[in-house]
């Protein structure tokens, strides 16, 4: 047994399921108040990225940077939690708000168009190439917590406990303000909510604006770990985080959390493990294999997810 | 006027079906008999939609047997039950809006009918005479209600209907499946009295002419009086009282079932 | 109230019901409703005729092979809107692995008939094989999501072009990335066809199988057990529908169709890549099926039409500059009423064009010292014109400073803030700064990048035609209980 391979794959796990869930929480969010699929979801986390690539040059460089570096970090992350937000904010006012009583597939197609878009336009002004944080000059690979034979980079726990910071956050803002409450009521019937007088537009937009937040906050979390962004990566982020989504049980938050962990951790598992298991057979590429079937066999066995409950048809 | 020599054509027993704690059905027995018009009776929330729902498998019940000419239809798709020759209405009207009134007819008649892709493409001749016959089958359906849904009518799409036709439309769809069971959700809700008057009619030559045996969902009690063999009422998913319109009319616990719930109802 | 009326068992009460009747008589009135009443007469045999005739004819009239290729592209582009459209518009399913299933079929041709798998096959053979096989496949993916179809439907499906992404770039069959590039043409009855007007006309006759395929599926039990679904599942499920075999039976036919035209699409190029199936051409495929309109073939095949050739023609820097201002012209008289506003704001727009150029010049003259991409004689009028910052833009095209990234996102933020502005008068005072700065946004950032700006074009074009007309251009109007 590789111990160290094995604690690698975990921590990698384990960051990489810190930002799924992240990205299932708005998705999941918005389904629950909306039951709309945000396919935009994935790329409002891309934008963040950018938007978060943005301040860092804007202060310094990873190189250089004129402020310290807990300073260029946190406002790093608090321009990308704005910028998603704000964005998130206009997607819904101007793709899914006209369309709240059109068909249902018509706010699906808005939002591919939206996703197409936003994809497009980062591409027209930014390129192709891949462009890096080079967050391994902010701080140095070196530093970390060292256990026995084992070596945690401190950026990866940084980026774990923000993810985490904000989903206790999140958490205590659901279940403990009112606007948690709101939120929940509009999510379990959206016009008996409006008849007790609650601004249910209001709700939705602050639900967008804090999914959209988390996004883009993760955005610039994937930024700092793995370094390299682009305008097509809010793709896999968004897929992957759908499936943590639905994996954990759509709409539910605790669910969101588990399923992110669950994706991230079967992915770098099965990054670690695939070529081992099919001898060679099957690259490192292949993961999104495994967590596809994975997917799979929730949808068959137990489509609610772990957390959801079976939903009962209204007739 | 109540028949327990005709040979039962849909057999309930000990029907029960909770929905998250709560009681919604309640070891529930009912039997409806070949060419009987059954009707069910119960305040606002007494699980009478529910047991149609039940009924036409939409909801697993959680215990009990449904017996449909003799054998067991639970657990079966709702539309092999339909097939079986189970149909129905919905109190809340739900047409194919967006098709035709002869489309809307012709489509239930889908679970009858056997030309599959291959054959509806090439247009063989046993497709073409199914075709016709589908048409003619929901012409003559649609025939059944005078000249409301004739001529014209055909072509327009259901969302034009007014709603009284809309219900008209909903009976005569249900009777495209060709059903021997017929359950009709409130036939007559939010119809005028003299379309009540009608539907009533209607009801009782759906069973003289059509040969549907009738289970019927109904508020308004002229219309329950006028057509029933039999009326069963239920109160929180359990069967309170059955027998002729006034023997149930008149039991105490009826009586008390509507009273209690008028005094606490709220919508 | 209907109690005064005088109720007659005989006749339909007068009221509502009586006009919504006599609305028959005045549509047969109308030139309109009559052209349609005789379309809809029409022996579907003519109707085909006619609808096919302009594709038919088409190469008859160039004998540039770049036009003809063009033509191939958008038959190919009309069978995959065509596959499409069975699944979205006519059972309303969101399928996002629809490409997949086009790639698949290519893939499969390379594997019948390429050197590389040594061997050649004839088309009479692969093309069906690879309709029953595609056609499988799709059933298989459309299966897990059988008890919650819909909206975990489009999940999996999404997923699945990404599995199949990841396949053709990392599996050693398909050659990863390189692709498989010495594909054999198609060899039909022996024949084998080269030339671009043989393999126009073999497109153009999967083309016309299809429709008429498509039209008998669509009156037919089965279209009209999938549009009765559409509108309502739980009713079709109760009126004897199998609910879940009609959905993957319409998922299947649609991949089925994407399977030929993947079929046709290997030989006809003589490589296959896995960039070709890429998500870009799958939003591609749904804007053609919504421009068009949904659930309508005609409809579909026009938005195919389109789509395809606005792309073919905003390749071109030349081109595109001067498109902008035709489709600028176009929606303001298309759209605005009464008929002199457009003039007066195109009008405006001019002016204050002029005005700004000049402040520019004299206060910051490096914001007018850059020049147009194009050479055609319209942008030596633009150069006078917009501003052209100098530097803006880099030589690779990308911008290079902070500025034409801002005026980008600005311009962004000003069409739907103009949007929300109710006032008409407002709205036509505010139309005359955001024209003019989209037409400096469109002359720095995106006429040099035509290959990008057609899509991002494409995707608002999405989300706009979804708030203003989700029925499309030759859609119906659907009526929907939400």
């Amino acid at each position: 047994m590789d111990w160290d391979k094995l604690v690698q794959l975990l921590v990698n796990g384990v960051t990489l399921g810190s930002v799924y869930a992240l990205v299932a929480l708005g998705f999941s969010m918005v389904y629950g108040i909306l039951k709309l699929l945000n396919l935009a979801h994935g790329d409002v986390l891309m934008v963040g990225a950018f938007v978060g690539w943005g301040v860092l040059g804007w202060l310094g460089g990873a190189q250089d940077p004129t402020v310290a570096v807990w300073l260029v970090i946190v406002l790093m992350i608090l321009a990308a939690m704005v910028g998603g937000g704000l964005l998130g904010v206009a997607i819904e006012r101007f793709a899914y708000r006209p369309l709240r009583r059109a068909p249902r597939i018509a706010p699906l197609i808005s939002a591919l168009g939206v996703s197409f878009f936003l994809q497009n336009s980062v591409l027209l002004l930014f390129g192709a190439n891949f462009r890096s944080y080079d967050s391994f000059d902010l701080v140095d690979v070196g530093v970390g917590v060292d256990w026995g034979p084992f070596h945690i980079w401190v950026m990866r726990i940084v980026v774990v406990v923000s993810a985490l910071a904000m989903m206790a956050g999140l958490w205590l803002l659901v279940t403990r303000s009112k606007l948690g409450k709101a939120m929940r009521a509009t999510a379990f019937d959206r016009e008996a909510a409006a008849m007790m007088g609650i601004d249910v537009d209001r709700v939705i937009v602050k639900t967008f604006f804090i999914g959209s937040a988390l996004a883009g906050a993760a955005g610039v979390l994937v930024g700092l770990v793995f370094f390299q962004i682009n305008h097509f990566m809010g793709f896999n982020y968004g897929l992957k985080g759908f499936t943590a989504a639905v994996v954990g049980g759509i709409g539910s938050i605790p669910g969101a959390m588990v399923g992110g962990l669950f994706i991230g951790l079967a992915e770098a598992f099965s990054v670690g493990y695939i070529e081992d298991f099919t001898r060679g057979r099957l690259g490192s590429a292949f993961s999104d294999l495994v967590v596809f079937l994975i997917l799979v066999v929730f949808m068959l066995l137990r489509p609610q997810g772990i957390f959801g409950k079976p939903e009962v048809k209204k007739v | 006027m109540a028949s327990t020599a005709r040979e039962p054509l849909l057999e309930v027993k000990g029907l029960s079906l909770s929905f998250g704690g709560l009681r919604v059905l309640s070891d529930l027995d009912l039997t409806v008999g070949e060419h009987e018009i059954v009707s069910v009776i119960g305040p606002n929330g007494a699980g009478k939609t529910t047991f149609f729902n039940v009924v036409t498998g939409i909801y697993p019940p959680d215990t009990g047997e449904i017996l449909f000419e003799g054998s067991s239809i639970l657990g079966l798709d709702p539309h092999k039950i339909a097939r079986r020759g189970v149909a129905r209405t919905f109190q809340t009207l739900r047409l194919f809006l967006n098709m035709t009134v002869k489309e809307n007819v012709m489509a239930a008649a889908y679970g009858h009918t056997k030309a599959g892709v291959l054959r509806s493409v090439l247009r063989t001749p046993g497709m073409r005479r199914e075709e016709r016959e589908i048409a003619q089958l929901a012409e003559e359906r649609l025939a059944f209600f005078g000249d409301r849904l004739v001529g014209y009518r055909w072509r327009q799409p259901a969302y034009s209907l007014s709603y009284a036709n809309r219900r008209r439309l909903e009976i005569a769809r249900a009777t495209a499946a060709r059903p021997r069971l017929l359950l009709l959700d409130e036939p007559a809700a939010g119809m005028n009295p003299v379309e009540t008057q009608e539907i009533t009619e209607l009801i009782g030559r759906l069973r003289d002419e059509g040969g549907y045996t009738i289970l019927v969902i109904e508020h308004d009690m002229h219309v329950v009086e006028g057509i029933s063999n039999r009326v069963v009422a239920l109160d929180h998913g359990v069967k309170i009282a059955e027998g002729s319109f006034e023997q149930v009319a008149t039991d105490p616990r009826v009586v008390e079932a509507y009273l209690g719930a008028s005094a606490t109802e709220r919508a | 109230m209907s109690e005064h009326q005088s109720p007659s068992p005989e006749r339909p009460r007068i009221g509502v019901d009586e006009w919504v009747a006599s609305a028959e008589q005045r549509r047969e009135r109308t030139v309109a409703g009559r052209i349609e009443d005789a379309v809809e007469r029409a022996p579907a045999a003519a109707k085909l005729v006619v609808f096919a005739l302009p594709f038919a004819i088409f190469p008859l009239f160039t004998d540039s092979e770049y036009l003809t290729q063009v033509g191939i592209d958008t038959l190919i582009y009309v069978l995959l809107a065509l596959g499409l459209n069975v699944v979205v518009g006519w059972v309303g399913l969101l399928d996002l692995g629809f490409v997949a299933f086009f790639g698949l079929g290519a893939y499969l041709y390379a594997a019948l008939a390429s050197e590389y798998a040594g061997r050649h096959w004839e088309a009479q053979f692969v093309v069906p094989l690879i309709a029953v096989a595609v056609a499988a496949t799709g059933f298989l993916v459309g299966l897990p999501s059988r008890r919650l179809v819909g909206d975990y439907l489009a999940i999996v499906t999404l997923f699945f072009l990404q599995i199949w992404l990841v396949v053709l770039i990392n599996a050693e069959f398909t050659r990863g990335p390189n692709g498989i590039s010495d594909i054999y043409p198609l060899k039909l009855f022996g024949r084998e066809i080269v030339s671009p007007g043989g393999y126009y006309y073999v497109t153009f006759a999967a083309f016309v199988l299809v429709v008429a395929f498509l039209y008998l599926l669509n009156r037919s039990r089965t279209g009209r057990a999938w549009n009765a679904l559409r509108d309502d599942e739980l009713a079709a499920e109760l009126m004897t529908m199998p609910v879940n075999r009609l959905k993957l039976m319409a998922f299947a036919v649609g991949a089925a169709i994407a399977g030929v035209a993947g079929a046709l699409y290997a030989p006809q190029q003589g490589a296959v890549f896995p960039a070709n199936f890429d998500i870009v051409l799958l939003i591609t495929v749904y804007a053609m099926v919504v421009l068009g309109g949904a659930g309508s073939i005609v409809g579909v095949t026009v938005g195919a039409v389109l789509i395809n050739s606005s792309l073919e023609a905003l390749r071109d820097p030349d081109d595109a500059s001067w498109l902008f201002y035709v489709a600028i012209v176009l929606g303001l008289v298309l759209f605005m009423r009464p008929r002199w506003v457009p003039l007066v704001v195109l009008a405006g727009t001019a002016a204050f064009g002029l005005v700004v150029h000049e402040l520019a010049e004299q206060l910051r003259p490096s914001l007018v010292a850059g020049s147009t991409f194009g050479t055609a004689r319209v942008d030596e009028v633009l150069d006078s014109w917009v501003l052209l910052p100098e530097g803006a833009i880099g030589q690779d095209g990308l911008p290079a400073g902070a500025l034409a990234r801002i005026a980008y996102v600005g311009l962004v933020a000003a069409i739907l803030g103009l949007t929300l502005i109710r006032n008409r008068v407002w709205r036509a005072v505010a139309l005359v700064p955001v024209l003019y700065l989209g037409a400096c946004v469109w002359e720095n950032v995106l006429v040099a990048q035509p290959a990008v700006a057609r899509f991002v074009l494409i995707g608002a074009m999405l989300v706009a035609l979804m708030a203003l007309r989700p029925q499309g251009l030759l859609g119906r109007q659907r009526v929907e209980i939400v």
